[in-house]
């Protein structure tokens, strides 16, 4: 991972402060054009970050949830001049064209602010962000530590559960249920040994951490986390910018 | 010389557990050894390598008597933190006992609980690897290896450490048996070249008996044999008891002794057989 692009090699903080600053216009915006060029901005990062193409499903799970969040909304909104219903001539499914921005803006804005995520994700190796909010937030390091030691065992879940699964069909267990509260039920028999497997394994590795001296004091650490030239160029772009561009809006 | 590891009358009970799952164990080792430990699934051989790391008392509560000494430290009074530069402990499973994404990081997270200067910590995982013979690995993602891979990773970031006694609990269950026989080599190498003592718990007779000069047979919490492994392996009664795999070569020729055939040592590999057996005929040809 480390040096395929400028991104890659920043901070992980300054990555943090860029995802902030985003949020933050976000919020300021009132109008979806200029949210929607805020969302392109994002995308335009991960495309000279090389990550576009890495970040895509990711990018389109975003546009779904959004879209599901539009259409809860929409209906609910009684206010301005209905332009759309769902039954004519009864009241049911009305859409008007003040639910209609609103709820756009609602869409976009959570896509635009969400996008950042797997951005930071993609560009960033866990451990270095354990570095950066260590050494530079000060965040404790046992909370760090739980949080990238997590992730690091959803690859492993993953491949337990498929087991299990197997094991469960080889007992022909039926899986495929068509009913939605015997499919819901099915899950117990998978996510009971699923469970037990992963309390098994965190003994495992409390066990194999403590025989590393864990918790035995202060620590050090094999790497640090330093901000050059370009993360404070970054960083100062950034605040500058959204500044610049809050004020503007906001007038 | 004072012994490396030494355990006296040691009893231990799990929480709520009636039955003890070590009772009255003794043993001593001397600095430099290589033994092996094995018995049948539930003899005690987890928990006697828990014992010796500090994990039980410190970490793992229960009920206990006697005393556990490794390199002069009673290890119910001492932080497992301290004994952790002492003694290194391998487990059985590659995956749950890595911490780290990066084999460099999984070998820091010890010395840098330890609190080792960079410079020096950057030097010592140099080191622990090409003890381990993985230099190349160094900046390889632990989820890219194999299991084999893995545990050679965990031997190292035990070894980084520094210790003088590495107890392995079954690090090669879940290997092929080339993974098997090439940490069975290292872990000789180690005791070889660096003078680590090596205490490793193997189901695996027939990969054990011909590379340890002292095994040590566990059964329902006690010691019932530590003695050479041809000794043992000699002992039907036992072997049967405990549920020794006895290396087909082996049992060939107990039923040759049994006959009366057969006088000389007990072979434990196929070569040693092939050879004993060729010498068996030739000394019969010459006599009719």
């Amino acid at each position: 991972m480390p040096g395929k692009s400028f991104l890659h090699k920043l901070n992980p903080l300054t990555k943090v402060v860029w995802s902030l600053a985003v949020i933050t216009l976000a919020f300021v915006y009132q109008e979806p054009l200029p949210i929607l060029s805020l969302w392109a901005s994002v995308l335009a990062v991960a495309l000279i970050g090389k990550v576009l193409r890495e970040i895509l499903p990711a990018i389109r799970g975003l546009i779904i949830f959004a879209a599901i969040f539009f259409l809860f909304q929409v209906f609910l909104i009684d206010e301005g001049q209905v332009v759309f219903t769902l039954v004519p001539g009864t009241g049911i499914g009305r859409i008007t064209d003040v639910g209609l921005k609103a709820c756009t803006m609602l869409a976009l804005r959570m896509l635009a602010m969400t996008s950042t995520i797997p951005v930071l994700l993609a560009t960033t190796p866990p451990k270095d962000m354990i570095v950066a909010f260590v050494e530079k937030l000060k965040v404790p390091y046992v909370y760090a530590l739980m949080l990238v030691t997590s992730l690091r065992f959803i690859p492993t879940l993953q491949e337990e559960l498929s087991l299990v699964i197997q094991a469960q069909r080889a007992w022909a267990y039926d899986l495929e249920g068509r009913n939605i509260i015997k499919r819901f039920l099915a899950l117990i028999p998978l996510a009971l040994p699923l469970l037990l497997m992963s309390v098994q394994r965190a003994r495992t590795m409390a066990i194999s951490m403590e025989t590393r001296a864990f918790g035995a004091g202060p620590r050090t650490s094999l790497h640090t986390s330093t901000f050059q030239l370009l993360d404070i160029g970054v960083i100062s772009s950034c605040l500058l910018l959204t500044a610049v561009l809050a004020v503007v809006s906001l007038r | 010389m004072e012994p490396i590891i030494k355990v006296e009358n040691f009893t231990f009970y799990y929480p709520d557990s009636q039955v003890p799952a070590l009772a009255g164990i003794n043993l001593t080792v001397q600095a430099g050894e290589f033994l092996g430990l094995t018995g049948p699934t539930g003899a005690g051989k987890t928990t006697l390598a828990l014992a010796l790391n500090g994990i039980i008392p410190n970490f793992q509560g229960g009920r206990m008597g006697g005393r556990v000494m490794v390199a002069g430290l009673d290890t119910a009074k001492t932080p497992c933190a301290r004994l952790a530069g002492v003694i290194g402990s391998v487990f059985q499973d590659p995956e749950a006992q890595l911490v780290a994404e990066v084999v460099e990081d999984e070998l820091a997270f010890g010395l840098e609980n330890l609190a080792v200067p960079r410079e020096e910590m950057r030097q010592r995982i140099g080191a622990a690897l090409e003890m381990v013979g993985i230099a190349s690995l160094r900046h390889r993602s632990l989820r890219e290896l194999s299991g084999g891979q893995k545990q050679k990773v965990a031997i190292a970031a035990a070894v980084a450490l520094r210790p003088r006694v590495l107890v392995l609990d079954e690090p090669t269950s879940e290997l092929d048996p080339r993974g098997t026989l090439e940490i069975v080599a290292l872990l000789q190498r180690l005791n070889r070249d660096y003078g680590i003592t090596i205490l490793l718990i193997e189901q695996k007779i027939s990969v054990l008996a011909p590379r340890v000069p002292r095994l040590v047979c566990l059964n329902k919490g006690r010691i019932v044999a530590d003695a050479s492994p041809r000794q043992i392996l000699a002992q039907e009664k036992l072997t049967t008891e405990l549920g020794l795999e006895v290396p087909p070569v082996t049992a060939l020729f107990r039923m040759l002794r049994r006959a009366g055939v057969y006088h000389g040592d007990l072979p434990l590999e196929v070569d040693e057989g092939q050879r004993e057996l060729g010498r068996l005929l030739g000394s019969r040809a010459s006599r009719a």
